[in-house]
């Protein structure tokens, strides 16, 4: 395990100086919509919140962390914060394979498909999609987040934006519920899943899902993603710990013990393994923490579009 | 030995809910919490309690192996919400860590 108080202030300090968690200059890591081109008008504003964006950059990190882990080399950590955040930054996004960016873009681009097809009025504008502050909210430093939180709110007030459409279940808790509580900002905050409005009846699928704590306890939506996978002919074959007592992946220790991480999300798979269908994840977070323990996982967002294209 | 303060629960409330007190230590929490890991965290909710400062910096790591998960929250039985008694536990450890 490492010391918290030292990856609390590399985090800190990454979010003051670049306004994320890793210090990746944005146009490095909001890459997803140049190809798309996704409307610039519309009623409700999606907000990424950049966290499927951040999945492989948080991989790489891990991946450096895990193999230097109550070793002698991680008292050093304490020294990283001295290191201006974007050129640690930079250096992170040099050593990310671009095929694992493009992997996690592509869900961003299949959830910009899945609302056209569902009719929904959106819009998007990069330059206001950033990201929410919830890990420094998660890892107690509150000051910090108070303080990354009311320079985000700030930016999408001033912008008139009132209606936000998220993507995964950490943004959509900080700005439904952490938002209004301590930076009194409120929002008209929808995930993505809840607008879909999409029906196939050639599917004869079965998939199990994993319920990200966030959807299936802090905000108890985890009956939507099954009834939505029932209108595109998609059978959900639950686990015992699912819905509101789902359990968790283990993503959230990632950063600061790596081991303790993979002994969860190891347990975690067997549970969805015994079902034998294929796995369906629904936040970058736990997709992420998932497929690096080795489980084949799919996104949510993945499944729905294929079933508009099939 | 731990020197007991039952103030410590009001220089508690800056940093979070006022739920530690409805604790009754049946352990729920600990026999729920993925981590099953020398009762986390029904042990620490106690010394806040009793108002050990002293242990709760001692074992202040086992703070942030909480995965934030929220399943302690979902079956405490006094709705004590163990959940954001540790969160408010980090947020008293970081600004002490800020003002030492």
């Amino acid at each position: 395990m490492y010391n918290p108080k030292d990856i609390i202030d590399v985090i800190g300090a990454n979010v003051r100086m670049t306004r994320n968690p890793f210090g990746i200059p944005k146009f490095l890591v909001n890459s997803w919509h140049q190809d798309l081109h996704p409307p610039q008008k519309g009623e409700a504003m999606l907000f990424t919140g950049l966290m499927y964006q951040f999945v492989p950059y948080i991989e790489t990190s891990t991946d450096y962390l895990a193999r230097f882990e109550d070793s002698d080399w991680s008292q050093y950590l304490r020294y990283a914060r001295y290191m201006p955040g974007y050129l640690s930054g930079l250096g992170l996004a040099l050593l990310t394979p671009g095929s694992q960016k493009r992997k996690y873009n592509a869900i961003l681009q299949n959830i910009v498909r899945i609302l056209a097809a569902s009719r929904v009025s959106f819009f998007y504008r990069p330059e206001l999609d950033d990201y929410s502050g919830v890990l420094l909210y998660d890892l107690g430093d509150q000051d910090a987040f108070v303080q990354h939180a009311r320079y985000v709110a700030a930016k999408l007030k001033k912008a008139g934006i009132r209606k936000l459409i998220t993507v995964d279940p950490h943004t959509t808790y900080a700005l439904k519920v952490l938002f209004p509580k301590y930076v009194e900002a409120e929002f008209d905050v929808t995930p993505y899943v809840e607008l879909i409005n999409l029906h196939s009846h050639n599917g004869t699928r079965r998939v199990t899902l994993h319920d990200p704590c966030f959807y299936g306890r802090y905000l108890a939506v985890s009956d939507t993603p099954r009834r939505v996978l029932s209108n595109m002919g998609i059978d959900c074959v639950n686990v015992r710990n699912s819905g509101s007592f789902t359990s968790c992946c283990g993503g959230p220790a990632e950063s600061i013990s790596p081991k303790l991480s993979d002994q969860i999300v190891r347990k975690r798979i067997d549970e969805l393994k015994s079902t034998g269908e294929p796995i369906v994840a629904m936040c970058p977070i736990c997709l992420g923490n998932l497929r690096k323990a080795g489980a084949n996982v799919e996104d949510l967002a993945n499944v729905i579009a294929a079933g508009i294209n099939g | 030995m731990a020197r007991i303060e039952t103030a410590f629960i009001e220089d508690m409330k800056p940093f979070g809910e006022d739920v530690a007190a409805a604790c009754f230590n049946c352990g729920t929490c600990a026999a729920i919490c993925p981590l099953v890991s020398d009762h986390f965290p029904r042990k620490i909710i106690r010394y806040v309690q009793i108002g050990a400062k002293d242990r709760i910096l001692e074992h202040s790591r086992d703070l942030w192996q909480c995965l934030h998960c929220g399943l302690c929250t979902q079956t405490c039985p006094r709705g004590a919400n163990p959940g954001e008694i540790i969160l408010s536990l980090k947020r008293y450890v970081v600004a002490n860590w800020r003002r030492s």
